[in-house]
């Protein structure tokens, strides 16, 4: 730890200038919706209303150092159901960005650096001419060694592409054939897309340790090379808060872009419904339920409830409506995992379990043997406290279930199916 | 950066989400018109559960036993209060719709009886309300019955307090007690209900609760406790927890934030995109205009703007705390179509000088008028729009929160505007 301090913020002056068209800190009643409805209550000793009165109080110096601050997830549910329509998580970002780089959660300030590191930028630091030679290697790999897919493509720079495709960097650094259903589903809808060598990476920790010029820096990077590619859409893969920081970076910081943002399960839904991916519940002759995860960053804090129930959709159809088990609260109302704002990559386990103990009850009311998520940040998190907890729950991303569906899931691309699952393919 | 703006069709578009915007949509389904809902988090979350009709007559003392005889003594002591011009057999009819609506969706209430219910407050105080929810309703008659119950609170729940309950029914209730025990895997600090309340849709959770409430249920064959019996599952929750203690339970509400008004808007944010009803959750209206074929309503949510347009709109936006009237040095105001709104004539007059004096407070009586087809009146008393209607809270000359009758206005009001939108629509 330096023994660097840190500066003290106003944060009622903050808070005031922050405050939304038609929200009000006068005619704030206390009321605690905020804090009852946070996972982060009790964490450090602060809660959601704490933090507001405190600022509202003067408490500058203590909200400047308090830790809380690496365990709000900046979810922003505590905003969603404030009557007064009152957004915590920008104070808690502006006193994040505050804490002096020395102090702050030593992994989110690794990812950021690494992020920026490299044209990639990928928060794993994995090079261009590394992402380059993984794709083209699993791609080898798969025409090689699976029948009817001898002709699949991963298309790299590829000048004119309708989908500019981001990929979080776990697959090419960690797991690598997990890319490949992905990219079945695009041979199988007829998608003209590429990877790209530069900005190709999903994540971006930066907006998370509060910087805003490192977020923009790698924003930027991201933006001019979808323009030199010159595709129309961004398209998001599976992760919540890629999709996040890059829409709200390009209306925060007013960017020129004239690409569109969407998110991949939009095109799940609209492929199944155009009949272009001809996913059906067949294969789930014994039944096995599955719930749904709602990333906050793609739901709640960006498209609202549209994309959640395009995600529903997707589901049902992939496992058959009966078999399907909403958690409580879900859509914009869902609760936060506690994988998301750096939570996983901040080093405080003990705190990012407690808070998971709400997500944990939510799936295990449901008595899912599957969550769903499109988030890599859910999965690892959901994961964990299933793990944490005793659940006896898996965690699969959409893709994994779309192949199983079609009968295209490669041997290599099974890491996350259960036996239940596993029984099924062999059948 | 391409962005797409958002737009609605409908028959009738309801602004607000309170007790009145939600019932006025139940209606509209009931009468097959197509229904838009927009409206802020309202203040749904803060109901007790309790649906009151009318519990005090202004200058009366004591409470109302039969709300149908108050109902008819306002027609004749204060002809311009909202319910006065309403018969009892609408009233009842719109009481009852709206909690066979409640009990379809999962959260069953006991129907409007002939007499008001003498029902239980978090303080040990009783109040008069017309109907209940199954998971209160033993607790009325546990009184009536003086059977020997306890009242069970837990240790670091706030706002909640057993003994206060019991010290303040003590006289009249000689066999109520009170213990206080631990929740099952809340470890420290301040808990909240509506974390208990979810928690207890876990099964796990539900058998350690009952073990816990069996050890101080003595002789007691009836438990109350704070309202957490769960949040999306009520009825199976109190019936699981009354299979494990082999005791009745009923519930008491708790000072907001409270589980009975969560429970209700989480149902309705799930219910009606169900039934076809298009809710827009969390966001205000900034504008309407009116053209001789439509309104217009415009508004935005994160993703972007959105416009509605309606052959009808009932304005449902209640008062101070939801931003239906706004209060101004220069007098109140109704913002969003600046309607007239009856008030006192000076500021001064607001308030009387004793907070509690059993007079009232004339600002409480302050709203909008309506003529009678509940169409909101403009400077010249004539309706400001034929395709404008008004129902609940905003409404003048009533003082909800004295008169135990917020439920009652905004049913009943509800009910008579969406039976004026549907003459209008298909005269």
């Amino acid at each position: 730890m330096s023994d660097q301090k840190t500066p003290t913020i106003n944060f009622k002056e903050k808070a005031m200038e922050l405050l939304p068209e038609g929200a009000s800190f006068e005619a704030c009643l206390t009321c605690g919706l905020c804090s009852s409805g946070c996972p982060a209550s009790g964490l450090e000793n602060m809660d959601p209303r704490k933090f507001i009165r405190m600022a509202m109080l003067g408490m500058d110096e203590e909200l400047s150092t308090t830790p809380w601050v690496w365990c709000c997830t900046q979810c922003k549910r505590c905003q969603h159901v404030c009557p007064m329509n009152i957004d915590i998580s920008q104070l808690v970002f502006i006193a994040r960005g505050n804490w002096p780089q020395e102090k702050k959660p030593a992994g989110i300030v690794r990812s950021c650096q690494l992020i920026r590191s490299t044209d990639s930028t990928s928060a794993m630091g994995l090079p261009p001419e590394d992402f380059v030679f993984v794709v083209d290697d699993v791609l080898q790999e798969v025409r090689e060694t699976q029948p009817g897919f001898e002709k699949l493509e991963a298309p790299m720079d590829k000048k004119g592409a309708h989908f500019f495709v981001n990929q979080n960097s776990r697959e090419p650094m960690n797991e690598p054939d997990e890319m490949v259903p992905l990219w079945k589903i695009f041979d199988m809808v007829g998608a003209d897309w590429t990877y790209s060598s530069k900005g190709w990476a999903a994540e971006n920790f930066c907006m998370f340790s509060g910087d805003d010029e490192a977020w923009y820096e790698v924003v930027e990077k991201r933006v001019n090379a979808v323009n030199e590619l010159g595709c129309e859409v961004w398209l998001n893969t599976e992760c919540g808060h890629s999709y996040y920081t890059m829409w709200n970076a390009i209306h925060k910081f007013g960017m020129d872009v004239n690409f569109k943002l969407e998110s991949l399960v939009t095109y799940y839904a609209q492929w199944i419904r155009e009949g272009k991916l001809p996913v059906n519940s067949a294969w789930n002759v014994n039944n096995i339920k599955f719930t749904v995860q709602d990333p906050c960053m793609i739901v709640r804090k960006a498209y609202g409830d549209a994309i959640a129930d395009d995600m529903r959709f997707v589901v049902k159809t992939l496992v058959g409506e009966e078999n399907f088990i909403d958690m409580q609260p879900n859509r914009s109302a869902n609760y936060c995992c506690g994988g998301g704002g750096g939570f996983l990559q901040a080093g405080m386990t003990d705190h990012r379990r407690a808070y998971g103990k709400r997500k944990f009850d939510q799936i295990a009311a449901t008595k899912a043997a599957y969550v769903l998520t499109p988030c890599h940040n859910c999965h690892s998190q959901m994961e964990d406290i299933g793990h944490f907890y005793g659940g006896d729950y898996g965690v699969v991303h959409f893709w994994t279930l779309i192949c199983l569906s079609l009968g295209i899931l490669g041997e290599n691309e099974r890491t996350y199916l259960g036996p239940d699952l596993l029984a099924l393919i062999d059948k | 950066m391409t962005e797409e703006a958002r737009h609605f069709e409908t028959e009738l578009a309801v602004i607000g989400s309170g007790i009145a915007g939600f019932a006025a949509s139940i209606f509209a389904l009931g009468k097959n018109i197509t229904t838009a809902q927009v409206g802020n988090t309202g203040a749904v979350a803060y109901t007790t559960g309790y649906l009151d009709l009318l519990g005090k007559i202004e200058g009366d003392k004591g409470a109302i036993e039969n709300p149908w005889e108050g109902v008819a003594t306002l027609k004749s002591k204060f002809s311009d209060h909202p319910l006065s011009d309403i018969s009892p057999g609408d009233i009842n009819e719109a009481f009852t719709q709206f909690t066979a609506f409640l009990g379809e969706c999962g959260i069953a209430y006991s129907s409007p009886g002939k007499s008001n219910i003498t029902a239980l407050s978090p303080a040990g105080t009783l109040k008069k309300t017309l109907c209940v929810p199954a998971t209160m309703a033993a607790g009325p008659k546990a009184f009536a019955a003086k059977s020997p119950c306890i009242i069970v609170d837990f240790k670091g729940l706030k706002g909640f307090s057993g003994r206060q309950v019991v010290a303040n029914l003590q006289a009249q209730w000689p066999t109520l007690k009170a213990e206080r025990i631990s929740f099952p895997e809340m470890v420290s600090g301040e808990i909240y209900p509506e974390v208990m309340a979810r928690a207890l849709e876990v099964e796990q959770t539900r058998v350690q609760l009952a073990e816990n409430i069996k050890a101080v249920a003595g002789d007691a064959k009836v438990i109350g406790l704070p309202a957490i019996l769960g949040m999306h599952s009520p009825d199976f929750v109190k019936a699981e927890l009354e299979r494990l203690t082999g005791l009745e339970i009923f519930e008491i509400p708790t000072m907001p934030p409270s589980v009975p008004g969560i429970r209700l808007r989480e149902m309705f944010e799930q219910v009606f995109p169900k039934k076809g009803v298009t809710l827009i959750p969390q966001q205000k209206v900034s504008s309407i205009d009116f053209s001789d074929e439509w309104a217009t309503l415009r508004l935005k949510d994160n993703y972007g703007p959105i416009t509605i347009r309606a052959k009808a709109v009932i304005l449902a936006t209640g008062r101070f705390l939801s931003g239906g009237l706004e209060a101004h040095i220069t007098g109140i105001s109704e913002p969003l179509l600046d309607l007239p709104v009856t008030q006192p004539d000076k500021r001064q007059d607001w308030y009387l000088d004793q907070y509690t004096d059993s007079r009232g407070h004339a600002i409480h009586k302050a709203g909008i008028e309506v003529d009678s087809s509940f169409r909101p009146l403009n400077k010249d008393g004539k309706p400001y729009h034929e395709r404008l209607f008004g129902a609940g809270i905003i409404l003048a000359h009533q003082d909800w929160i004295r008169s135990r009758s917020g439920a009652g206005i905004a049913i009943a009001t509800a009910y008579k505007a969406v039976e004026a939108v549907d003459n209008f629509l298909h005269a």
